[in-house]
C-alpha cells in the first residue's frame, strides 16, 4: 500500500510524539508498504495562527502523488489531521490541547478577549468537522479518547504505540534515577529535583532538552543539589539506552500527559516506573506497587516513593521484570495489524 | 467577556421570564453577564456582545427589540412567527406606516396592499388568522449578528426566510427535579394540560377528544390549567361535552402548584398548531418530571424523541387519533413507565441546564469573535494570494473557500448543537 503518515512538525523541537511518526513509517516500510512522512511546521501564536495553519493542512492535496493514490493517509496530531482524504484513519497523539483542558491554566493559549475566546472555538469547529470525517479513529491512550469523547462527543479506539526500537537490557540497578523528555514546565521535572532536596542519598539524572532547561538548572543550583544531578542534554540512541540499562529506576510524572513512550522504554530495561496520581496517561500503564509506585504529586510523596525502591533493589527488580512483561505484549505488528485492518 | 443580557424577568408573567431566570445563574457561573434593567433601549456600557431575548409578544419583548435596532446582537428567538409582536409595536401604537413597510419587506407590493386592507378594516388581521404566512421576522432579527434557537425546525424555518447569518441550536434547559412516584394503581387516570390556552392549544380538540375517551374510561380526570383566552370558550366547551364532572379548571397557577399538578398527572398533553416555531416550557416541565408525553406532530414537538411522546397528527382524523393514543396509554401502565424513564432520560441529557448553558458560552463566544477571526484567517489568505500574484477574482481563492467550509470556519453555515 502508498501510505502517507501526516505530523505537524516545530522546528527545533521534537519529542515522543515525533518519534512516534518516525517509528510508524519505519515500521510500515519494514512491512513492505510504501510509506512517507509529510510534515508541515506548526506554529501555535498568535491565537489566529492556529487556525490559519490547520487551513494549511486542508489545502494539501494528498489523494494521489506522482501519478499514483495514496491508499490509506494516518493522521496523528493536531492540524495534521485537517487534512483531506477518502480514506483518512486519524491516530490521535493529542488534540490542541490548549483550546480544551488547558485553557485558562497556566499552560493555557488563548486569553479572554473576545478575539481569543472565538479563536478556541473555531478550533474546536475545525477538529469536530475533520476528526469526524475520518474513516475510523484511534487514539494513543484511553486518557487521550476520553478527552476526545468528552470535549466533541466523538469516541476513538484505544490504540497504545509500542517505543521506539533501541538496544535495551538491565545491567545494573545502579544509584540514579533517570527522568527522560523534552524539558518543558509540564513534564515537571522540577517534583523530582525537589524530591532530591528532601532526600539527600538521591542521585538524578536528566536526559532531554528543551526550553525549560535553564530554569531546571537554576533550580538544581538554589536546591544545592550540585554533584548529585546531572543534565546531559539529548543522547543518542545508545547513550540512552546504556542509562536505562544503568538506572535504579525511573521518573515519569508530566501534568496529565497524553500517553508517554517513557514507561514503556523504562519497563523493557526492568525498571521500575515512579509516577504520580495525576500523570494521565502514564497511569494507564505503570500499576502502583507492582510496576512501579504512584506517589501524591509532591516532593515528599516523589522522594518516598524513590527512597522506598533504593531501600529495596529487590523490589525495584521485580517491578522491572513484571515491566517487561508487559512491554513485550505491545508489538508492531499487532499495532499495524490493527490500523491497516480498519 | 462581559454580556449585556435583554431579558423580561419574573415576576412578569412570561415563559421567557421564567426561562431566564432558570437559565441566568449556570450561565452567570461561566460567564459575566449584565442584566439590562427592563425598559433600557441602550447596551449596559462596556460589554463585549449583547444577548436579546425576542418573543411574540411586544408587552415583554417590544423594548428588547428597539434596544436590538440600536446594537446589533444576539438575538435568542424563542417564536420563529413575530407577527404579533411587529403588528403591537406598530399598529398598536398607532404606527400603520411602520406596519406596511414591515408587510412590504417580508411580502413585497402585494404584502402592502394586505396590510393596507387589514388597517381599513377590510381584511381580518393577520395576527389572529394567519400570522405564519406572514410571520415577519426578518423586520425583527434584520439587526441580529446571530440567532439562538431551540429547536432544528425553528432553524430551518429562519433559513427558509432568508437570515444567513450563524444560527446556533440550544435546546431549553429542563428544570432540576425529580419525578414524583407513580400514583398507586388502580387510582383514577389523570391527564393534564397546562399552559395559556389560545385556538392554537387545540383545547376545544382535546375535550371531544376525552369525552370520547370518557365513554369507555368513565373515570379518567383532566385538568385543564391556565388562562384562556375569552373567545375559546372553554367553560361552554366543557359543559355542552357534559364534562364538568370530569374536568378540573384552573386558572393560572404559581409555580409551586402547577408543579404540583403536573406531578399528580399520568399523562401530560400539550398540542399545538399553527406553530409559531415556539419551544414548549410546559413540555419541557413535563419532561423534567418524566411524565409521558401526547403532543401534535409539528414543529419541535414532532422532534421529541417516540419514546418520549405519542404524536398526533393535525388533520380531520385528529380527534379520533388523539382519542385513541389516551385509551392505549391509559390502559398499558407499563407502556406510561417506559415512556416516562425516557422522558426524564431525555430531560437530563439533551435538556440538562449545564450543557446548556455551556452551549450558550460557546454561542455567545463564537458570536463575539469569530467575525474577527475569520477576518485575520482570510487576511492572511488574501495576503498570501497578493504576494504570488493571485487577484481577488483567481479561481484558486474559490477553492480556498470550499477548504475553509470543509473545515467549519466559512460563512452561512449553521452550528446544530
Amino acid at each position: 500500500m502508498r501510505i502517507v503518515v501526516c505530523h505537524p512538525q516545530v522546528p527545533f523541537a521534537r519529542g515522543g510524539a515525533e518519534i512516534l511518526a518516525d517509528n510508524l513509517v519505519e515500521e510500515l516500510r519494514r512491512r513492505d508498504h510504501e510509506a512517507e512522512l509529510v510534515t508541515v511546521p506548526f506554529k501555535w501564536y498568535p491565537p489566529k495562527s492556529v487556525v490559519t495553519q490547520s487551513l494549511v493542512w486542508r489545502m494539501l492535496d494528498l489523494e494521489d502523488v506522482q501519478g499514483g493514490p495514496v491508499d490509506l493517509l494516518i493522521a496523528t496530531k493536531f492540524p495534521s489531521y485537517v487534512v483531506r482524504h477518502p480514506n483518512k484513519i486519524v491516530w490521535l497523539v493529542h488534540q490542541f490541547r490548549q483550546a480544551y483542558d488547558l485553557d485558562r491554566t497556566v499552560l493555557g493559549e488563548f486569553g479572554e478577549e473576545p478575539f481569543d475566546r472565538a479563536a478556541r472555538r473555531a478550533v474546536h469547529r475545525v477538529d469536530q468537522a475533520t476528526l469526524s470525517e475520518a474513516r475510523r479513529l484511534f487514539a494513543i491512550s484511553g486518557n487521550v479518547a476520553d478527552r476526545l469523547e468528552s470535549s466533541l462527543g466523538l469516541k476513538a479506539e484505544v490504540l497504545r504505540p509500542p517505543p521506539q526500537r533501541l538496544d535495551y537490557r538491565c545491567d545494573e540497578y545502579g544509584d540514579f534515577v533517570l527522568s527522560v523528555g523534552r524539558l518543558d514546565r509540564a513534564k515537571r521535572v522540577d517534583l523530582l529535583l525537589e524530591a532530591a532536596a528532601a532526600d539527600d542519598g538521591l542521585r538524578v539524572v536528566v536526559v532531554g532538552e528543551g526550553p525549560d532547561r535553564e530554569r531546571l538548572e537554576g533550580l538544581a543550583r538554589e536546591l544545592h543539589l550540585d554533584g548529585r544531578v546531572s543534565f546531559t542534554g539529548r543522547l543518542g540512541d545508545e547513550a540512552l539506552a546504556d542509562h536505562y540499562a544503568r538506572c535504579l529506576a525511573v521518573f515519569y510524572a508530566p501534568v496529565d500527559e497524553d500517553f508517554g513512550f517513557v514507561p514503556y522504554e523504562a519497563f523493557l530495561s526492568e525498571k521500575p516506573v515512579v509516577t504520580t496520581r495525576d500523570a494521565g496517561g502514564p497511569l494507564e500503564v505503570v500499576e502502583d506497587r507492582r510496576t512501579g509506585v504512584v506517589s501524591e504529586p509532591t516532593p515528599g510523596g516523589v522522594a518516598e516513593a524513590l527512597s522506598w525502591l533504593a531501600a529495596n533493589p529487590d523490589q525495584a527488580r521485580a517491578q522491572g521484570r513484571l515491566g517487561k512483561a508487559e512491554a513485550e505484549r505491545l508489538t508492531w505488528d499487532a499495532t499495524i495489524e490493527r490500523l491497516l485492518g480498519a | 467577556m462581559k454580556v449585556a443580557y435583554f431579558s423580561p424577568l419574573p415576576p412578569e408573567p412570561s415563559g421567557v421570564a421564567d426561562y431566564s431566570a432558570h437559565l441566568l445563574p449556570a450561565l452567570e457561573r461561566r460567564i459575566e453577564v449584565k442584566v439590562a434593567r427592563r425598559g433600557a433601549h441602550r447596551s449596559p456600557r462596556r460589554c463585549d456582545l449583547a444577548l436579546y431575548h425576542v418573543g411574540n409578544n411586544a408587552d415583554a419583548h417590544g423594548w428588547i427589540v428597539e434596544a436590538l435596532r440600536r446594537r446589533p446582537g444576539l438575538v435568542v428567538l424563542h417564536d420563529v412567527v413575530l407577527h404579533h409582536l411587529v403588528a403591537e409595536m406598530t399598529i398598536g401604537q398607532g404606527d400603520n406606516d411602520g406596519y406596511l413597510e414591515a408587510m412590504q419587506v417580508e411580502g413585497g407590493v402585494v404584502g402592502r396592499l394586505l396590510a393596507h386592507g387589514v388597517i381599513d378594516g377590510l381584511l381580518p388581521p393577520f395576527w389572529a388568522e394567519r400570522p405564519e404566512d406572514f410571520p415577519l421576522t426578518m423586520a425583527v432579527v434584520g439587526p441580529a449578528t446571530g440567532i439562538i434557537v431551540h429547536s432544528q425546525y425553528a432553524l430551518d424555518r429562519l433559513r427558509q426566510l432568508g437570515f444567513e447569518r450563524r444560527i446556533w441550536r440550544i435546546p431549553m434547559p429542563a428544570w432540576p427535579v425529580s419525578a414524583p412516584e407513580p400514583p398507586p394503581a388502580g387510582e383514577k387516570l389523570v391527564i393534564g394540560c397546562f399552559g395559556h390556552m389560545n385556538t392554537a392549544k387545540r383545547v376545544p380538540q382535546l375535550l371531544e377528544a376525552f369525552a370520547a375517551l370518557r365513554r369507555g374510561l368513565p373515570e379518567a380526570r383532566l385538568v385543564l390549567a391556565g388562562s384562556a383566552s375569552p373567545a375559546l370558550e372553554v367553560e361552554g366547551t366543557i359543559a355542552r361535552l357534559s364534562l364538568e364532572e370530569a374536568v378540573t379548571r384552573r386558572g393560572y397557577l404559581d409555580e409551586p402548584e402547577l408543579w404540583r399538578l403536573i406531578g399528580e398527572a399520568d399523562i401530560i398533553v400539550n398540542l399545538r398548531s399553527p406553530t409559531m416555531g415556539e419551544t414548549s416550557g410546559m413540555v419541557v416541565r413535563a419532561l423534567s418530571l418524566g411524565k409521558p408525553l401526547v403532543v401534535s406532530d409539528v414543529g419541535w414537538f414532532a422532534e421529541l424523541p417516540d419514546e418520549v411522546a405519542a404524536k398526533v397528527p393535525v388533520d380531520e382524523r385528529e380527534v379520533e387519533r388523539l382519542k385513541g393514543v389516551l385509551a392505549r396509554l391509559a390502559g398499558d401502565s407499563a407502556l406510561r413507565a417506559k415512556m416516562s424513564a425516557a422522558a426524564a432520560g431525555f430531560a437530563r441529557t439533551e435538556h440538562d441546564l449545564e450543557r446548556v448553558a455551556d452551549l450558550y458560552l460557546a454561542a455567545i463566544e463564537e458570536a463575539a469573535g469569530t467575525d474577527d477571526v475569520e477576518h485575520a484567517v482570510l487576511h492572511d489568505v488574501a495576503r498570501a494570494a497578493a504576494e504570488t500574484g493571485m487577484g481577488p477574482d483567481a479561481a484558486e481563492l474559490g477553492e480556498v473557500a470550499a477548504r475553509l467550509r470543509e473545515a467549519g470556519l466559512g460563512r452561512g453555515r449553521s452550528r446544530a448543537s
